[in-house]
């Protein structure tokens, strides 16, 4: 192993992995709340929105990400969107995963018994305080599993944006292998990023779980 | 449809040729029924003949068809216009009508992620605009009136099926309703847990809350109520006081034979 290698290419793959952790941060939290967003629609609008969101849930589902980048990104500039490949990286990212967080959002919303919000109406209690306090709080708990899987999902997807030149993680190591011809320290040390990265999320993920399910516990023990 | 000739009428609710549908399924057909003030109006029938969904229509968590459902006067549901296509109140209405309007559910639907207290106080806060202090006093009294003070801290998945029905009534009269409608909020507890939830209601009745009740308790019905009434396939085949319905042998066939239905089983 050569790792004076790793002392010259340092800056430029902690700068990768930076880029990394942007594309994917915003990319997960704006897919999330653009998802949230979808999930609510869905569930409260009119028939034409909830048509035209079904029809956009499909298309973003049933197309590979990366050709959903390369339109966005080549395709972009003839509709007169010219776009940075950061840009294009961080709101593809957005659309991809938006789909998806909705429909997290819309099984942890159908999780709540009908009966609960009916209760809450019943008494006089707005749609929007509704979601807030009676239907918010008891999703969140309940997805917080699978919206942590998701976004573990997202955060090995960041390696596609390298197709449209972003300089993230995946761009700097193949730039390094090639122009040193080593191969496996570089990717060996990629999949050390990633590893991290996934370690990390999945322990946070967890203890929102345990925090989030502490009075459930409690009340569920003191019966 | 027959209506009683002996109550005194000051009617707080009034139905009048109330019909509703389900798609092609007439579920109630020409409703015509008043609630007095501080009367317990007890409904009683066989499974699917429409007992839950009247009282759904009284406060628009279904939306009746034809005829008019009023309380004080003022139209539930529907904006007040001339005839044709009747459009729904508009949301902030139609709350501030529920607000009055309390409701008791079969399977009690407290929130879970909310102890009792938060259970009380939650609309009292949200809808009422009470301070957290005040609305956590208001809900306390509540719990009081049901005899679960000291089980405010519990959640729902630490209460009994009784207890979580008594915080369930003790959320809806913390809003201090004028009227109070309770579909069958016995049927999902066990024997032994009935009676702590029919005393909270009697109770209830006797500080002059009016009630309508849904239920399947003849006992309840023949003592507790003013009068009681009897639906059949979504039409009301009558509406009397107790010992009419229950003492003398009641002269409508279809009446005679739910009721039989009981003695048979011993509950009457
Ligand atoms: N949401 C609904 N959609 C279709 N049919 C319904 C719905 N709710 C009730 N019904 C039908 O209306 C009739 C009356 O129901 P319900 O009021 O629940 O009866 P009860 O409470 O007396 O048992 C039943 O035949 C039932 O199947
Ligand atoms: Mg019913």
């Amino acid at each position: 192993m050569e790792f004076d290698l790793f002392l010259r290419y340092g800056p430029d793959l902690l700068k990768g992995f930076g880029i990394t952790l942007l594309c994917w941060i915003i990319g997960s939290a704006g897919g999330a709340a653009l998802g949230f967003v979808i999930a609510c629609l869905m569930r409260w609008s009119a028939a034409p929105v909830r048509w035209v969101l079904g029809a956009y849930i499909e298309l973003i589902r049933g197309t590979p990400f990366m050709i959903q980048l390369f339109l966005l990104y080549y395709g972009g500039p003839y509709m007169g969107l010219v776009l940075t490949p950061v840009q294009a990286g961080i709101t593809s990212f957005i659309v991809y995963g938006s789909p998806y967080f909705a429909e997290i959002f819309r099984s942890g919303f159908q999780a709540i018994p009908p009966g609960q919000i009916e209760a809450a109406r019943a008494i006089g209690i707005s749609e929007f305080t509704i979601l807030r306090r009676i239907m918010l709080p008891q999703t969140l708990v309940l997805i917080t599993a699978p919206l942590t899987n998701f976004v573990i999902i997202l955060s090995k997807e960041t390696a596609i944006l390298s197709v449209v030149t972003v300089p993230e993680l995946l761009f700097q190591t193949q730039t390094m292998a090639a122009e040193t011809f080593t191969y496996v320290e570089p990717f060996l040390a990629l999949s050390l990023f990633y590893w991290l990265l996934v370690v990390l999320t999945a322990e946070l993920g967890r203890r929102i779980e345990i925090r989030a399910t502490r009075h459930l516990k409690r009340a569920a023990s003191s019966t | 449809m027959t209506q009683t000739e002996t109550s005194p009428s000051d009617p707080i609710m009034t139905v009048r040729g109330m019909s509703k549908w389900f798609g092609n399924f007439k579920a109630l057909d020409a409703i015509d029924l008043d609630v007095n003030r501080s009367e317990v109006l007890c409904l009683i029938g066989p499974s699917g003949s429409g007992k839950s969904t009247l009282l759904r229509c009284l406060n628009f968590l279904e939306h009746y068809d034809e005829g008019e459902v009023r309380k004080d006067g003022a139209l539930i549901g529907w904006q007040e216009g001339p005839s044709g296509p009747r459009k729904p109140l508009k949301p902030a209405a139609l709350r501030a009508q529920r607000h009055h309007i309390g409701m008791v559910f079969q399977q009690f639907n407290l929130w879970p992620h909310f102890s009792a207290r938060q259970n009380v106080a939650e609309a009292l806060r949200q809808v009422k605009g009470l301070s957290a202090d005040d609305a956590n006093a208001r809900a306390l009294d509540a719990l009081d009136k049901v005899n679960l003070k000291d089980k405010a801290e519990n959640f729902p998945s630490g209460l009994s099926g009784g207890q979580q029905q008594r915080v369930a009534i003790a959320r809806a009269i913390a809003m201090e309703p004028d009227i109070m409608l309770f579909d069958e909020p016995t049927s999902a507890l066990d024997p032994e847990l009935v009676g702590e939830v029919l005393t909270v209601m009697k109770d209830m009745a006797a500080e002059g809350m009016t009630m309508v009740v849904v239920t399947h308790e003849m006992g309840f019905a023949a003592h507790a109520a003013d009068r009681v009434a009897f639906l059949e396939s979504g039409r009301l085949v009558t509406c009397r006081p107790p010992d009419e319905i229950f003492g003398a042998e009641p002269s409508d066939a279809r009446l005679r034979s739910f009721l039989q239905t009981y003695r048979e089983r011993n509950v009457v």
